[in-house]
């Protein structure tokens, strides 16, 4: 329906188009003046301006006469031009006659060219089937014709005129995960918690969120939000997975292995979270006991969002978000809190001989600062002895 | 649908605007009536079909329809509405539209209005409107179109560039494109008049209107540029030498070149091949200016590659219409009759000094503005043609410019007495005199060179005083009589006088402030005063404030002067969040003709900030004389009649006759 609205349009413009080049050529050319005949009148007038201004006293006599002289000079010269002219167009009559066939063309031109014209090169670059899509439409559009950016860009308008609704900051956080925008999510987790209270839920969220906006390393915001969740309950699983991973990536590598095997022990036997332990216990160096029973496969719903990853997707995030940073210190600096992070993620990789050349690197870049040198020194020592 | 129906009214145009490039001038040049009638109704249709285009993108844009590239790239819902508008020609694309919107406008109102012009004139000069308009859009359609889609719409823009957030955008472009594009109808006339091998009697009559116009708008929007810039940089400056601002400047010298030699022209008949190969400079000046600003070129030679369809599109543009068109001239001018001979001392003579100085300083800005950029594009290395290149080239030529000014009006046409006029001027050169011994004797005589640059702004302005009021003669006549000759003045002659009276303001005001200014930069806390000339500021400190769009920390200050509180300013760093762009916002308080400047830089922790603070003495003289100037234009464009330069007789005289 709008697409044949669309084209009616089209055609109203492009009839309209070609009549404006049409209707003036199949008018009968009226009586034409030459340019010479122009001419003769534009010096008749200035004679009249000259007499104008002389009564209105602008110019003396004598500078009217003289003006009155140069005008008529040049009024003698377009008068015998302009008969020239004439006299040449006795015999030209045959040259205008033979433009018939040059305003055919110009009229077969309006007829058919301006209309094929402008459609053939609409077709090519126009987008005939695309509807206007105003903001405040879509924000309108019932929900069920709505994608997910939408819905979020409406909850959003919500939120910025009423930012103490909680709720809204509840239902928007999970759709920013799914959008990928982790950050926005951390940041609507955290009002939602400042509004509704602190839940099991909402922190362990919040804190996955501040991972996964994080490249994958738990820190020290995120680490708390998880340690509040396991405040709550205890026997939690996710949190405390978060936890694990956080002293693994510290580098505490016993206390890592603790806590890696106390979630194993919650294990009820083919979680897929487990596999995902047992994963982290062996690229700690330890064996990890044996699953406790051998369940018909892991079950979809229970899949969680460290576990979706594989060890070697993992590391190999890892090692991208190692670089990143690694180019990014040593191209502009950093400070120390950053190198010590590097350090502690290139640990992580488990690559000595980067994690020496990291540590020699940062203490070049702070040498500035004595007491950051102290800081990389012992970390470095710490790592090293845990590699 | 909307936005559609405005893509496919753009191609439309396009097409018509073949049309309307071949049917009229094939017409005019085998006087064949019908073909020529063409011209008008078409350039009715072009506008209306561009007018639609125009309408369908503001639309998207005000209903934020991310459906379009364009938007997406140039809004944001949380924009202010103004600044929905206005942001369709904040950017490449649809300042482009803008552009052909003019140049279509202009079309049609030659059209419309030219009933007396020859036919052959008009249609081929529509005819060559029509290749400009068919350049111009088939750029659009090929690298520039405003109507690309996006599907799926992202659910936000990313806003307009926040330096153009302001209500100067509204204004500046705008005015720039309708100068710009005036000049491209007095091009359009040269170019028809070379190809039609006559140039009619009263062409330059015809011309005169769109000179003017053009001229009256590219004046203010320069201006408007200028002011727009002192306001939102933050530095204080009016003018930077900045190659976007020698851009516009450019036309506006060549333009103003043309505006005197098209007097010449209309009332003596002589300079004719001269002024139509100025026509032609000066709307090549202005396509170079819109490609300057509009390529990229400027910020980087290499930004011109980046997107290399739209850069050698650029370059073909221009070559084939400047080359093409000086190409023309060379070819037809000798068929151009010349007319019109004068002694050099004689208005003419003088005019032609006025023209000789204003184009060889537009080729100095021009030399300094793409020299750089010439020299980065063949051997790479950087070079920056600063303050002090036109200074030294620009300053020296505006001298004797400016010294001779009052001596052109005065001079009569054909032959003129230079002494009879220098007679004339005594009482202007005395005030001239006065105002430089009077700046000496209260600034010290170390300001010798701001005071004659004063002597120089009162020289140019009691001169036009002095001119007009040597018309009434009120020597002759008596003051009732001589008042009422003065009334009776043809509004031209007030236009000039005001025109020139306007230069002397702008004179006065740049030197006040080269020479005068006084300049603080400092770290201050709240509750701590700062004195700058004769007036005390008391720095009530920082507030976070939040717009539309932007985080605000506005600094407030009270100003005080010899202890009473006499204004406030509340100058602020803003920072727009959507691209995360800070502008300032400078607080200008004016006081008379000067102004106090506060711009606030860093922001420190403890509630203190770095700013600058000028105190600017007869700062607004700058552009109120660019106003004043802009209303000697509007004055001539009222003066309808067909203009004769009456000659000084042959016959030497005791007295003068004129």
């Amino acid at each position: 329906m709008l697409v044949m609205m669309i084209w009616i349009v089209f055609s109203v413009l492009a009839v309209a188009a070609a009549l404006s080049v049409l209707v003036p050529l199949t008018r009968s050319g009226r009586g034409q003046r030459e340019s010479g005949a122009y001419d003769v009148e534009v010096y008749k007038a200035q004679l009249g301006e000259v007499d104008r201004d002389l009564d209105r006293g602008l110019i003396s006599e004598e500078a009217a006469e003289a003006a009155r002289t140069e005008i008529a000079r040049r009024l003698i010269a377009a008068d015998t031009a302009e008969a020239d002219v004439g006299e040449a167009k006795e015999g030209g009559a045959a040259a205008r006659t033979s433009s018939r066939a040059g305003l055919r063309f110009a009229q077969i031109l309006a007829v058919i060219a301006v209309p094929l014209g402008a459609i053939g090169l609409y077709t090519s670059i126009g987008s005939p089937d695309l509807p206007d899509q105003p903001l405040v439409a879509r924000l309108e559009a019932p929900v069920l014709n709505r994608s997910l950016p939408d819905l979020v860009a409406r909850v959003e308008q919500r939120l910025a005129e009423e930012p103490s609704d909680g709720r809204g900051w509840d239902v928007i956080a999970p759709a920013y995960m799914r959008l990928g925008r982790a950050a926005d999510a951390a940041a609507a987790y955290a009002a939602a918690i400042r509004i509704l209270g602190s839940t099991v839920r909402r922190e362990t969220d919040r804190g996955e969120a501040l991972v996964i906006a994080n490249n994958g390393i738990v820190g020290v915001d995120a680490r708390e939000a998880f340690e509040r969740a396991v405040a709550l309950d205890p026997s939690a699983i996710k949190p405390r997975f978060f936890l694990a991973l956080a002293l693994t990536q510290e580098n505490r590598k016993e206390d890592a292995v603790a806590a890696w095997t106390a979630l194993l022990d919650d294990a009820q036997g083919g979680e897929a979270w487990a596999e995902a332990v047992r994963v982290e216990l062996a690229k700690l160096g330890v064996e990890a006991p044996p699953p406790v029973a051998a369940a018909p496969g892991p079950s979809q719903d229970e899949i969680a969002a460290a576990a979706q990853m594989n060890a070697e997707d993992r590391s190999e995030m890892i090692r991208g978000m190692v670089d990143r940073l690694d180019t990014r210190l040593s191209e502009e600096g950093g400070t120390a809190d950053e190198w010590l992070r590097l350090m502690r993620a290139v640990a992580v990789l488990g690559d000595a001989d980067r994690l020496r050349d990291t540590a020699t690197r940062a203490e070049e870049a702070l040498k500035s600062d004595p007491a950051a040198v102290a800081q990389v020194k012992s970390l470095a020592r710490d790592l090293g002895g845990g590699s | 649908m909307i936005v559609e129906i405005g893509h496919f009214a753009l191609i439309l145009a396009f097409v018509l605007s073949l049309i309307q490039s071949v049917v009229p001038i094939w017409g005019a040049l085998r006087h064949d009536q019908r073909l020529m009638a063409v011209a008008p109704p078409v350039s009715a249709m072009m506008f209306l079909l561009v007018g639609v285009s125009f309408a369908a993108l503001m639309m998207a844009y005000v209903t934020s329809d991310f459906s379009v590239l364009n938007v997406v790239q140039n809004s944001h819902s949380a924009k202010p509405d103004l600044f929905k508008i206005t942001g369709v020609w904040g950017n490449h694309e649809g300042s482009l539209l803008l552009w052909v919107l003019i140049l279509v406008l202009f079309g049609a109102l030659v059209a419309a209005l030219g009933r007396n012009i020859p036919p052959e004139l008009k249609a081929a000069t529509l005819g060559v409107q029509g290749w400009v308009t068919a350049a111009f859009l088939l750029f659009m359609l090929a690298t520039s179109n405003p109507f690309i889609r996006v599907t799926p719409p992202p659910m936000e823009g990313q806003d307009l560039n926040p330096i153009l957030q302001d209500i100067g955008l509204a204004i500046h472009p705008p005015l720039l494109y309708v100068g710009y594009v005036g000049f491209s109808i007095t091009f359009s006339f040269a170019i028809a008049a070379l190809i039609l091998g006559r140039v009619d009697a009263a062409w330059a009559r015809w011309v005169r209107p769109w000179t003017l116009l053009a001229w009256l708008f590219l004046t203010l929007g320069i201006a408007m540029g200028s002011y727009w810039a002192y306001y939102e940089l933050g530095w204080g400056g009016y003018w930077f030498w900045d190659p976007v601002e020698n851009a516009s400047f450019m036309p506006w010298l060549a333009g103003t070149a043309l505006l005197h030699s098209a007097i010449v022209m209309e009332k003596r008949g002589a300079l004719k091949v001269w002024t139509v190969l100025l026509a032609i400079l000066t709307f090549s000046l202005s396509l170079l200016g819109t490609f300057l600003v509009r390529s990229g070129v400027l910020t980087s030679v290499h930004a011109f590659a980046t997107d290399p369809a739209r850069g050698t599109f650029i370059l073909g543009i221009l070559v084939v219409f400047i080359g093409g068109s000086l190409a023309l001239y060379a070819w037809r001018a000798p068929l151009l009759k010349q007319g019109g001979l004068f002694a050099p001392v004689s208005r003419e003579g003088a005019l032609v000094l006025n023209n000789l100085l204003l184009t060889v300083s537009a080729a100095a800005v021009f030399v300094g503005t793409l020299y750089p950029l010439a020299l980065e594009a063949v051997t790479g290395e950087k070079i920056s043609v600063g303050p002090p290149f036109f200074n030294m080239t620009f300053g020296p030529l505006m001298i004797p410019l400016l010294l001779a000014m009052p001596f052109g009006p005065l001079l009569a046409w054909k032959r003129g007495d230079i002494y009879a006029v220098s007679q004339r001027l005594y009482m202007a050169f005395g005030l001239t005199l006065l105002a430089t011994l009077l700046v000496v004797w209260f600034q010290g005589p170390q300001q010798i060179l701001a005071a004659l640059g004063i002597g120089v702004g009162v020289w140019v302005i009691a001169g036009a005083v002095a001119e007009i009021l040597s018309r009434a003669r009120f020597g002759h006549v008596g003051v009732s009589t001589g008042l009422r000759r003065l009334v009776g003045l043809p509004s031209s002659a007030w236009g000039a006088a005001f025109g020139h009276i306007g230069i002397g303001v702008v004179m006065l005001g740049i030197v006040a402030v080269e020479a005068f200014q006084v300049e603080k930069v400092l770290t201050i806390r709240p509750n701590e005063t700062v004195t700058i000339a004769d007036y005390e500021l008391a720095f009530g400190g920082l507030v976070r404030r939040t717009g539309p769009n932007y985080i605000d920390d506005v600094g407030h200050f009270d100003i005080f002067k010899g202890g009473v509180k006499v204004a406030e300013a509340d100058p602020a760093k803003r920072l727009y969040t959507a691209r995360r762009m800070p502008t300032t916002e400078a607080g200008i308080v004016t006081f008379g003709l000067s102004q106090i400047y506060v711009s606030i830089g860093e922001v420190h922790s403890d509630g203190g900030a770095d700013i600058r603070l000028y105190h600017k003495p007869f700062v607004t003289l700058i552009w109120f004389g660019c106003l004043i100037m802009g209303f000697g234009a509007v004055l001539s464009l009222f003066d309808r009649r067909l203009r004769v330069g009456a000659p000084r007789p042959a016959r030497v005289r005791a007295i003068p006759a004129e």
